[in-house]
């Protein structure tokens, strides 16, 4: 992505006395639309059937209920707990794993059709037998979390092993590394800008692990919520945690790019010098 | 970077010999002996080791299965019976048609909503600042926490299966359009403006050929979400659908049954993301992996993710 046209021809001064273009106002723009919608949204929506349908004020009091009944502080905790053990597991498995098998080309062959056909299947199929399984507990969810998050984890890991350039190894090995040494000080840290995107890529995938393991079981955390707002028609409540999860996902996409860009920001400056 | 597509295992190295043009540069190599022959090993024949590696599972879990409860984990052998089973008895005609149906309807809307949207916000800046904050916070939450919302309005019925499904293919459909077209190299452009087009015809005829391997990802992203969305949608509502037999085989405990399912379900995933790879390669042979690997957009293939 270049520079925008609009800071170049600034720069330049040749912008005066331009006619107005939407390219200028891209955070006005925005904000405006997003206001017509809640306005649109909040005239309409007091006219229609608050079983069936809400508005946004009747959203932000559901909201503040939700809050003040201690209902979210016990729900919130129990997602994000699953969540963080889901995607934990998946993590350590995966990075694991997928270093290993970078470099084996042994193991790569032995793994590959395993979890080719992993990740080809939609991970919710398997929830019945989990719950089979694991009953109906914390355990069913961070299984399904871990489903959703581990392939592209140790797809990425692996990938990002294999490229390790040779030239950086044999400097390891003329520095008398061993093979644990080799993989822990220089593949790892080779393969992180791989790795890190498949976590960014894991940590959507797991959310939407984490509420549909809570929507089929039904019992606890934000998925048994939506679940049970649905099915008492408390459109309003049902509308508030939706909003929430949409704010989990928002902000746990956020972090996981600003992490990303943290911890590799290495590459960018490696980019820019070649 | 592709983590939807096949992970395949690199095959082994030629020795660097082998790749040389001519004789001389042949003779050239192996005097400075830059590879020295190393002796064939285990590693050299990765497809027999995927393949000894499939049987050895296959063989194990037949073994530890017979020796458990049924019910708890079934066994290869089982399941292939119970999928004959179904196969003469006919019970997976019916579902399985009701959901190919549903996913069919949904997906194709799917994709042409997503990729007019996408075009339409990539040529006019106005829709794209008007449009973007909707797309990237939908992109963001999980559509499958919207099902409740839609079951509610909807009903039970095909219908608030096939708005579920459209909804799951449209985000990453429409992204990967915008990205495409929003990053075309502008040399291309500017070759297109230089013969005189205008900026329809650039549109037209350099813009969008240009995004093609984006919108195949993103139809090949959108594809796989939908599934998930069916297959969820049907085991919430329990009724119909192979999500739907899906949740009643596990009731009975039928746990054959159960993996028959989770088998085609894995074969449907195969085979649709094999039927995006050959597309791409058919419509996009100019990129090198016929838009595979690093030219899937980081951007569309991620939550949030900006261009």
């Amino acid at each position: 992505v270049g520079p925008r046209p609009e800071s170049s021809s600034a720069a330049v001064g040749i912008a005066l006395g331009r006619r107005w273009s939407p390219e200028d106002h891209p955070a006005q723009l925005r904000i405006a639309s997003v206001a017509a919608l809640l306005v649109v949204w909040e005239v309409f929506g007091r006219r229609a059937d608050p079983l069936l349908f809400t508005y946004p004020s009747a959203v932000g009091r559901a909201g503040l209920d939700l809050l003040r009944s201690g209902e979210l502080l016990r729900q919130l905790p129990q997602s994000l707990g699953v969540l963080g053990a889901g995607l934990g597991v998946s993590v350590v498995l995966g990075v694991t794993m997928g270093l290993v098998a970078g470099r084996s080309r042994l193991l790569e062959a032995a793994l590959a059709p395993h979890v080719n056909a992993l990740s080809a299947m939609p991970p919710v199929a398997l929830i019945p037998l989990l719950m089979l399984w694991f009953g109906l507990g914390f355990g069913v969810k961070v299984a399904t979390v871990f489903l959703f998050a581990f392939p592209p984890v140790l797809v990425n890991a692996s990938t990002g092993a294999r490229g390790v350039s040779g030239s950086i190894l044999d400097v390891g090995r003329v520095a008398g590394a061993s093979r644990w040494q080799l993989l822990l000080k220089i593949v790892l840290p080779a393969s992180l800008p791989f790795i890190l995107t498949g976590v960014r890529l894991a940590v959507g995938r797991a959310l939407v692990g984490m509420i549909i393991g809570e929507l089929l079981t039904a019992l606890t955390g934000l998925g048994a919520m939506l679940m049970l707002y649905a099915n008492i028609f408390e459109t309003a409540h049902l509308f508030a945690v939706v909003l929430l999860v949409a704010a989990l996902g928002v902000g746990l996409s956020q972090v996981a790019q600003l992490v990303e860009a943290r911890l590799t920001g290495w590459k960018a400056t490696e980019r820019a010098i070649r | 970077m592709s983590h939807e597509g096949v992970w395949s295992p690199s095959t082994a190295t030629t020795s660097v010999a082998r790749s040389a043009t001519n004789e001389l540069e042949r003779r050239a190599l192996v005097e400075l002996a830059l590879s020295p022959p190393r002796a064939r090993g285990l590693a050299d024949s990765t497809r027999w080791v995927s393949l000894g590696s499939i049987l050895l599972v296959a063989t194990v879990w037949e073994c530890v299965g017979r020796s458990l409860d049924p019910l708890f984990l079934s066994y290869p052998s089982a399941i292939t019976r119970a999928f004959l089973e179904m196969l003469l008895t006919g019970e997976l005609v019916r579902p399985v048609m009701a959901s190919l149906v549903v996913f069919a309807i949904g997906l194709g809307l799917a994709l042409g909503a997503g990729i007019g949207l996408g075009l339409l916000m990539g040529r006019f800046p106005l829709a794209r600042y008007l449009l973007d904050p909707y797309l990237y916070a939908l992109d963001a939450t999980p559509r499958v926490a919207l099902i409740p919302l839609f079951l509610l309005w909807l009903g039970l019925g095909g219908t608030s299966k096939g708005a579920i499904v459209f909804l799951s293919a449209l985000c990453p459909v429409a992204i990967s359009t915008l990205s495409g077209v929003r990053t075309v190299s502008a040399s291309l452009v500017e070759v297109g403006r230089v013969f005189g087009a205008g900026d329809a015809v650039v549109f037209r005829k350099v813009v969008i050929p240009a995004a093609l391997p984006f919108i195949l990802a993103g139809a090949r992203l959108g594809t796989g979400r939908a599934l998930i969305g069916i297959i969820t949608a049907e085991m919430l509502t329990a009724v119909t659908g192979t999500g739907g037999l899906l949740v009643r085989y596990a009731g009975a405990l039928a746990t054959d049954k159960v993996f028959v399912l989770v088998g085609l379900l894995g074969l449907a995933g195969a085979l649709l993301g094999g039927a995006a790879t050959a597309l791409d390669a058919r419509w996009t042979p100019w990129t090198a992996a016929g838009g595979r690997g690093s030219l899937a957009p980081r951007g569309g293939n991620s939550p949030g993710g900006r261009p």
